[in-house]
């Protein structure tokens, strides 16, 4: 074996190739990466690239966990994967995948606990035991969350945990997949600062991500995997940019996408490269045009061109008033069996043809008011009408005629033994004729691209896939108000721009899209409503090219402005 | 602290005992009312015993509010059945209103309640003093395998997760046009859509779990320390010694009567 690789570079793979056991094409293909001490190596790529097996491999539950064929050399730590289990790997290098909850022990009754659980297994002394376990509580800003139940977390705050409980074991290399998956703005940016500042003591992170802003912001080093092999490796300007991501797939992010836009338009200065950053973006715009109106925080300014939002003044929209609400709140009052009253007087009304964004902080009641648009939950005071019916004198499954709702767990929705049959399911229920349910269904499956799984199991699918048939199912019920639950978690750029594609086109058929999300910018550029929820009210209820300055700092203080909007409210 | 199962967190008595010392006092307290022959053992037990002890750690309430919920329908079934119908050649009769009781029926209906009681009770009191993460690691700490206290403290935890499982997969499938409040033919067509997820779902978790707590160096080799201490003082080491031989002393002597009996 090489000498290189025997040395204690932190992750060094020479031409690694890795096939699942009873997969036809390998995950990984050829992919030689050495990741110095110390540096936050990003690896982004579309969903299947590959990203999740190579940090398994980093951790060796490629190949001890999941089985399969490997060549080349892997060494982590200066441990050679292929010989040392993954018992002995752990006290060099720790995993942490995208899905939270599956990754609480389920031994501990305490998140304090539940940090401590793998230095216990370790055999660290108690007192030290104490001081890396409070000092990972308060790295990743959960140290009031101590005495809680593991399992009486939101996913936001789950996640921080098993990161926490990931980094108190203190391993020199730290591989993250996906761990912005259930965080709101806020603590993404909490968990760049935490990455930088583990990065600067020393310890190497790998870090496979799909939010390519984030990782223009944290990564000092981007590899893009396309269909498991490099697609390009280098330093994030140079990769973030790179016009192959395009071409794959993998997108830009989106400071990149709107200079591209800019200087397509002259707006940019040809020599000036691309930013990936919005402090670049800004700086190039002012630049170029220095005198804009639309970049001095002017209240009431046009959208600028730069960014290509929806402009919200078409036909459709403008009649929308008139007709009937699809869903109509009238100060809804509604208290949980605990005690939490999670609304308080919410008044709303969904028209045809609206494309909703409903944002807010975590608690702040945005999953009690979806729960009320299909009957899920009746409101305790005031009334909720359901295509001109009130809740409490109907059923939720005749509110499905009118609402469909796709939750953000999946899981708890997919059963059936083919994507074809899952389509099916609530077409079929709402007892529609046989031609028409075959019809919505290959309609469905067209409209978010899997003619070619439709045979499949629908847990055969990567989890970004499996969202997409979700969808898939909810839409084939062809109802006038389609609700969408954090529909990005885990999507691909490609996958992303599927669906809005798809609320373009409902929209234009007059029919209505609600999206519960933390992602303002996917918010932002797919819909044109904004209902901001707070404490159990709606704070803001306009369009996002009608905000006031007042409005966008309510926003921005609570769920972030999207870039766009951020643009505008850069000085000069 | 979150509740967890019965355990209630108070600074009591039994809340400040290592679990071992509050699992060989319920050992022996089970183990005095069936082995000591004296009527009305368990009475005495419950009366000098657990009752003192729930009080002193502050529990009282909860602890007899929980015991006679569960016990109070077997109870009276117990004195009614027994009093009224016990099989005996004492043919005193004991009057209550307009029922007329056997006096040896009624003796044997309170004997076996109080038995009942107590056997019900000392463990009822161990687990509502007791946090079952402390019991299970004191039970490790002291020979248990560290697998089966994590299957123990899995299962006491899951099972609130799958029922909150339950609710999801429930609302996703009425968001979807499944009738669940129809007639029993539409309810039996909703059971697969209802259960599927649901195991599916356990067998998916029950994998990535594996992985997570191998991540967490579950398996790794060498001596393993504990975050949180159990304190377990000399007194109450020959306390446990004691109640040991004081219930293997009950056992030789209850077999040396019988035999000589």
């Amino acid at each position: 074996m090489n000498d290189v690789l025997h040395s204690h570079t932190p992750i060094a793979l020479r031409r690694v190739t890795f096939t699942y056991a009873g997969a036809t094409e390998p995950a990984l293909r050829d992919v030689t990466l050495t990741v110095p001490a110390g540096q936050i190596c990003a690896v982004i790529g579309r969903a299947g690239a590959g990203k999740s097996t190579l940090c398994a491999l980093c951790a060796g539950f490629v190949p001890h966990f999941f089985h399969g064929r490997l060549d080349g050399e892997a060494v982590v730590d200066g441990l050679p994967i292929a010989t040392h289990p993954i018992a002995e790997l752990v006290r060099h290098v720790a995993l942490v995948g995208s899905n939270a909850f599956s990754q609480i022990s389920g031994a501990r009754f305490t998140v304090y606990d539940e940090v401590a659980f793998g230095l216990e297994n370790l055999g660290v002394p108690r007192e030290e035991m104490i001081a890396r376990v409070e000092w990972a509580l308060q790295a990743l800003g959960i140290d009031q969350l101590r005495d809680r139940s593991p399992y009486a977390l939101s996913g936001g705050q789950q996640q921080r945990m098993v990161i926490a409980a990931a980094l108190a074991m203190r391993p020199p290399v730290l591989a993250l997949d996906e761990p912005t998956a259930q965080l709101d703005p806020p603590a993404m940016a909490e968990l760049a600062a935490v990455l930088h500042s583990l990065s600067r003591q020393g310890i190497t992170i790998l870090v496979a991500e799909h939010r390519l802003e984030w990782v223009a912001e944290v990564a000092e080093r981007v590899v893009a995997l396309d269909r498991g092999a490099l697609l390009a490796d280098g330093a994030p300007a140079d990769v973030l940019t790179d016009p192959r991501l395009c071409e794959r797939g993998i997108g830009w992010p989106r400071p990149t996408q709107i200079a591209a836009r800019a200087r397509a338009e002259g707006r940019w200065a040809p020599d000036r490269s691309l930013p990936i950053t919005v402090t670049d973006l800004a700086a190039g715009l002012r630049a170029a045009a220095p005198d804009q109106a639309s970049m001095n925080g002017q209240d009431g300014a046009s959208r600028s061109a730069v960014v290509q939002p929806l402009d919200g003044t078409d036909g459709a929209l403008s009649v929308a008033h008139s007709a009937e609400p699809i869903v109509t709140l009238d100060e809804v009052h509604f208290t949980y069996p605990a005690g939490v009253e999670a609304l308080r007087g919410v008044s709303l009304a969904v028209r045809r043809g609206e494309r909703i964004a409903l944002v807010g902080r975590n608690g702040a009641g945005k999953s009690t008011l979806l729960r009320h648009l299909n009957g899920l939950l009746r409101p305790a005071r005031g009334r909720a009408l359901v295509g001109g019916v009130d809740t409490r004198t109907t059923t939720v499954a005749r509110c499905a005629r009118h609402v469909g709702v796709v939750f953000q767990d999946v899981r708890n929705q997919l059963f059936a033994r083919t994507v074809r049959d899952e389509i099916r399911f609530g077409p079929r229920n709402l007892g529609f004729a046989p031609e028409k349910i075959d019809a919505l269904t290959e309609a469905a499956i067209d409209a978010l691209d899997l003619r070619e799984v439709v045979d499949e199991h629908p847990y055969d699918l990567p989890p970004a896939r499996r969202r997409l048939v979700a969808i898939a199912a909810v839409l084939a019920m062809d109802t006038t108000l389609l609700a969408l639950d954090e529909p990005t978690a885990g999507l691909d750029h490609t996958s992303i721009g599927l669906l809005m594609r798809l609320i373009d086109d409902l929209a234009a058929r007059r029919r209505s899209v609600l999206v519960v999300s933390h992602d303002i910018d996917f918010c932002y550029e797919a819909l044109d409503r904004v209902v901001l929820m707070r404490d159990g009210q709606i704070a803001l209820d306009g369009r996002f090219a009608d905000l006031d300055r007042a409005q966008r700092e309510a926003l921005d203080s609570d769920v972030g402005l999207p870039i766009a909007l951020r643009l505008r409210y850069v000085s000069p | 602290m979150q509740r967890t199962g019965l355990f209630i967190e108070r600074a009591g008595f039994l809340q400040r005992l290592n679990p071992l010392t509050k699992a060989t006092g319920a050992l022996l307290l089970i183990g005095a009312t069936f082995l000591l022959p004296a009527p009305l053992t368990g009475a005495a037990l419950l009366g000098g015993g657990l009752l003192p002890l729930a009080l002193a750690s502050l529990v009282a309430r909860r602890f007899l509010d929980i015991l006679l919920k569960t016990l109070l329908p077997v109870l009276i079934s117990l004195v009614l059945v027994q009093g009224l119908f016990f099989p005996t050649a004492d043919p005193t009769i004991v009057a209550i209103g307009p029922l007329l009781f056997r006096r040896a029926g009624l003796q044997f209906a309170l004997d076996t309640g109080s038995r009942l009681l107590v056997v019900a009770g000392a463990p009822l009191l161990l687990f509502q003093t007791t946090h079952p993460g402390m019991l299970v690691q004191a039970l490790i700490q002291s020979g248990m395998p560290r697998s089966i206290g994590y299957i123990l403290l899995v299962a006491l935890q899951l099972i609130p997760a799958i029922s909150e499982r339950a609710v999801g997969v429930a609302e996703a499938q009425r968001a979807r046009g499944l009738e669940t409040e129809g007639n029993v033919l539409q309810r039996i067509r909703g059971v697969l859509p209802l259960i599927s997820p649901l195991i599916v779902g356990a067998l998916v978790e029950a994998e990535e779990r594996a992985m997570a707590i191998e991540a967490r160096a579950f398996n790794a080799p060498g001596p393993k320390t504990w975050v949180r201490a159990i304190p377990d003082p000399p007194a109450e080491r020959m306390a446990r010694i004691a109640m040991l031989t004081a219930l293997g002393t009950l056992v030789v002597w209850r077999v040396a009567t019988f035999f000589s009996g």
